[in-house]
């Protein structure tokens, strides 16, 4: 394949925008997944645990 | 994909990797394009490459941070025309590396500022801007005129200029520091070798009124004075009538 | 503090600090003709001076194994009073800047203190100097407690903190001397950038070496960011900065690209620079300590997640808005504006979280003006973001660009924003780390909120009339169809406004004075019993009543 200047662009500018939905996709799957809502939860809290000294 | 994504952010280098990967797309469609083109920088046959003194000028455009604020991109808007002259074209800063496109008009735009105003006055400006346009809050250079410039280097600056794909022949980077000299002094016979190098169409004249020596004003104002006029593409009729 | 290094460690720090003490003989020595020679000179210096420190304590015991169960947190107490210090010189430059475009005599005729010379020295100092220092000493600190680890050993963040203060050092002193790439932001030349690369990657493999030993499974969002921050920078920094030397003896370099592809490579990595270093970094300071101090999670964890992928992935395409109707294809042009628009969501995302997470704490907001800090750099970081996407639509980018208007975003940012939240968490922090109860005064920390807010409403409203009287003049056309203005006459139009903004940068200025002052008088005043023991006591309520801790 030729790879000039215009077909750059198309490819650019066609597959960024897949790129840019499956991406959006995959965050959202991330972060509303139900399996993660515990994990989120107890991160959220975590900082303001005591936190003197490293865990053994 | 949770799954996966969990895998990812659990194991530290993989979740590096993402963000990685993610950020560096946007720049490469962005900036890989610009490499494979024809179209981004147009065709301008008669574009010459800056002489050792006007290189030398140039660089110390850059020292003294001119471009923090004076740009050298005239944008295709009609007051900008208007004030400034045709707008840039990419082919006018082939040579420039870096550009110096600038972010900020404290001063006025310099993308043609060459021919503008005479030696005479470019000096006396620089020497103290209030001198000539009283309300300027443009520092004074009164130094370039003291300091000698330093020519013996200008081969290596060349060198690596032709390094980084500026097309300098092996007599310009051997000639370099002789050039930077005759160019400033013209009545010398290694004025002659740079008309020879770098065109007849070159400025070859005692840029700061004092032929003797070769002062960094020189340099300065001989850059000054080919802002805009390496090429005349931007300025030919045919681009004009496109405005 | 070399005591509290190990045998080995002294032994590595002597080591390094030979091979760069060689390395700036070298220097020195391959440009005795040029400014290199100097900073070799200073690398020389540097590297001595600090080994004489280390022979000091080299015979000091070494330290006990206890030292294990306790987080390594020297570091971090000396890149905050690096960070402050680099604050005031960094913002006494800005002010004196900025005096230049109002009385441009004050220089004194000196080449060093010439307009183009100090402004790099003014942005370098603040953004690198004063926002670097806090992100190092914020990030080591919030890694090691969001992952209840210890950093890895004792070299690395030395190494890092030096090092980077090394390069900043060697960035400003080169401005002085005329040593700049031209590159706004990326103005180092090629052997400053290079030592950048190396320390760089050091403080690369502490983050990724002490997420390895984390025992907390999931990795806390702050260090996301702090992550993306050091990453990404590696990134920018070292695709911008691609040059060929002029010779080893020669500090100037050639920049590899040239035109049009510079302009884009070099405003990817500008605007990246504000993204990753000046917002994803101070992000991560602000999902630690803006919590922290108000006593309550933040508001939604799942937010800051969504934001956070959004700022990573959009922020690398809205580089080109810097490039509006200029020589570069517009296709790259219009993209660059969508994509800044769009930033607003995760911008917002970000800032809303954060506002949302004082629900319930704004008598906190009212009485502390730590937690004040950290609420106006929210707000003040939601209001330029949207500043920055509403400028970088094309049609007010006409208007914009070349203005001061740009300036005055910049500092609703940088003061605003990058400065307030870097307060707030100092200003949280130090009590934390030199284990006293409180600051030396809570009134001292009210007049410096006090001063660096009024110093930047004054400056960002000075910048936005100048640069919109400017932005207009150009364009304005008298009834005979020609300019109306001369360029001088736009510039007479922003004498005033020049004065003004000087006064805000001094408010400013004096207010850092302010906190530089409690700060070192909060160090110097004993430590109380009760902090003594370790535990956090400088915080609300919340975490104060807390029973045992898992772990504990």
């Amino acid at each position: 394949m030729d790879l000039d200047y215009g077909t750059v662009v198309a490819f650019s500018k066609s597959w960024g925008l897949f790129y840019l939905i499956a991406l959006a996709i995959g965050v959202l799957a991330y972060t509303f997944c139900p399996r993660n809502k515990k994990r989120f939860d107890r991160a959220k809290e975590s900082i303001l645990d005591k936190d003197d000294k490293p865990w053994k | 994909m949770p799954n996966f994504h969990r895998k990812l952010e659990r194991s530290a280098i993989g979740f590096v990797l993402a963000i990685i990967v993610v950020a560096s797309i946007g720049g490469f469609v962005e900036i890989a394009p610009l490499f494979t083109i024809d179209e981004t920088v147009e065709k301008a046959p008669d574009m010459r490459v800056y002489t050792p003194l006007e290189l030398a000028g140039r660089n110390i455009y850059l020292r003294e941070g001119c471009y923090a604020c004076h740009s050298q991109m005239i944008r295709t808007l009609r007051d900008e025309v208007e004030r400034y002259g045709p707008y840039s074209l990419a082919v006018e800063s082939q040579y420039d590396h870096p550009m110096l496109w600038g972010s900020k008009r404290t001063g006025p735009d310099l993308a043609r500022v060459g021919g503008k105003y005479s030696d005479a006055w470019q000096v006396a400006h620089l020497r103290n801007p209030r001198d000539v346009v009283p309300v300027s809050v443009m520092p004074a250079y009164r130094w370039l005129e003291d300091n000698t410039l330093k020519t013996e280097d200008l081969g290596d600056h060349l060198l690596a200029m032709r390094r980084v794909g500026v097309p300098y022949t092996q007599a310009m980077i051997d000639n370099a520091p002789a050039d930077a000299y005759g160019q400033a002094t013209p009545d010398t016979d290694r004025a002659a070798g740079v008309s020879e190098r770098y065109g007849e169409a070159t400025n070859i004249r005692a840029f700061d009124g004092d032929p003797s020596r070769v002062t960094e004003m020189d340099a300065l104002v001989a850059y000054l004075q080919i802002l805009g006029k390496l090429t005349d593409v931007a300025t030919a009729p045919a681009v004009a009538a496109k405005e | 503090m070399i005591a509290g290094l190990t045998k080995l460690e002294r032994q590595l720090s002597l080591a390094v600090l030979t091979v760069l003490a060689l390395c700036g003989l070298a220097f020195a020595a391959a440009g005795r003709n040029d400014p290199i020679g100097t900073h070799g000179f200073v690398i020389l210096l540097s590297a001595v001076g600090l080994m004489f420190v280390v022979m000091a304590g080299y015979y000091a015991p070494e330290p006990d194994k206890e030292r294990l169960s306790r987080y390594y947190d020297d570091p971090t107490k000396v890149g905050i009073i690096l960070a402050m210090a680099w604050a005031v010189f960094g913002l006494f430059f800005g002010v004196w800047v900025a005096a230049l475009l109002a009385w441009p005599d004050l220089t004194f005729d000196a080449a060093w203190s010439s307009f183009g010379r100090i402004r790099p020295v003014h942005t370098t100092s603040v953004i690198f100097g004063f926002g670097g220092n806090a992100l190092i000493a914020t990030s080591l600190h919030v890694l090691q407690r969001t992952t209840r680890a210890r950093l890895p050993d004792q070299f690395s963040p030395w190494f890092v903190l030096l090092g980077y203060n090394l390069f900043c050092v060697l960035a400003v002193s080169g401005y002085f001397m005329g040593l700049t790439q031209s590159k706004e932001y990326a103005e180092p030349e090629w052997y400053a950038d290079i030592w950048l690369v190396i320390v760089w990657v050091v403080y690369f493999l502490i983050y990724i070496r002490t997420l390895a030993r984390r025992k907390e499974p999931h990795i806390y969002v702050a260090n996301w960011y702090y992550m993306a921050f050091i990453l990404v920078v590696a990134i920018l920094h070292i695709v911008n900065n691609l040059a060929v030397p002029v010779s080893f003896g020669s500090a100037k370099s050639y920049s590899l690209f040239s035109g049009v592809q510079d302009a884009m490579t070099q405003w990817w990595y500008g605007h990246n620079a504000v993204a990753f270093f000046l917002t994803a970094g101070f992000l991560g300071m602000m999902y630690y300590y803006l919590p922290k101090r108000a006593g309550r999670p933040i508001f939604s964890y799942r937010l800051s997640i969504i934001s956070f992928w959004g700022i990573v992935f959009m922020y690398m395409w809205a580089g080109s808005h810097h490039l509006h109707y200029t020589a570069l294809p517009q296709w790259v042009q219009t993209l660059g504006m969508t994509f800044s628009v769009v930033l607003l969501v995760p911008s917002w995302a970000s800032a809303g979280n954060a506002l949302a997470t004082l629900n319930g704490a704004w008598h906190k907001v009212r009485d502390d003006a730590t937690l004040r800090f950290m609420m106006v750099a929210a707000v003040f970081y939601g209001l330029s973001t949207f500043e920055g996407s509403f400028m970088a639509i094309r049609a007010v980018n006409s208007l914009s660009h070349y203005t001061d208007w740009t300036v005055g975003h910049v500092h609703a940012g940088a003061l605003g924003w990058v400065a307030m939240i870097s307060f707030g968490s100092i200003y949280a922090l130090v009590p934390w780390m030199w284990k006293r109860e409180r600051m030396y005064s809570s009134r001292l920390v009210e007049v410096h909120f006090w001063l660096a807010l009024s110093g930047t409403v004054v400056y960002v409203f000075a910048m936005w009339n100048s640069g919109i009287i400017q932005g207009l003049m150009w364009r304005t056309y008298n009834e005979s169809g020609t300019l109306a203005y001369s360029f001088i006459d736009s510039l007479v139009a922003m004498h005033p406004y020049y004065i003004a903004r000087t006064l805000g940068g001094l408010l400013f200025l004096l207010g850092a004075m302010v906190g530089c002052y409690n700060i070192w008088m909060t160090i110097r005043q004993p430590g109380t019993s009760l902090a003594a023991e370790g535990s956090e006591v400088d915080e609300p309520a919340l975490a104060t009543s807390t029973a045992l801790q898992a772990g504990e």
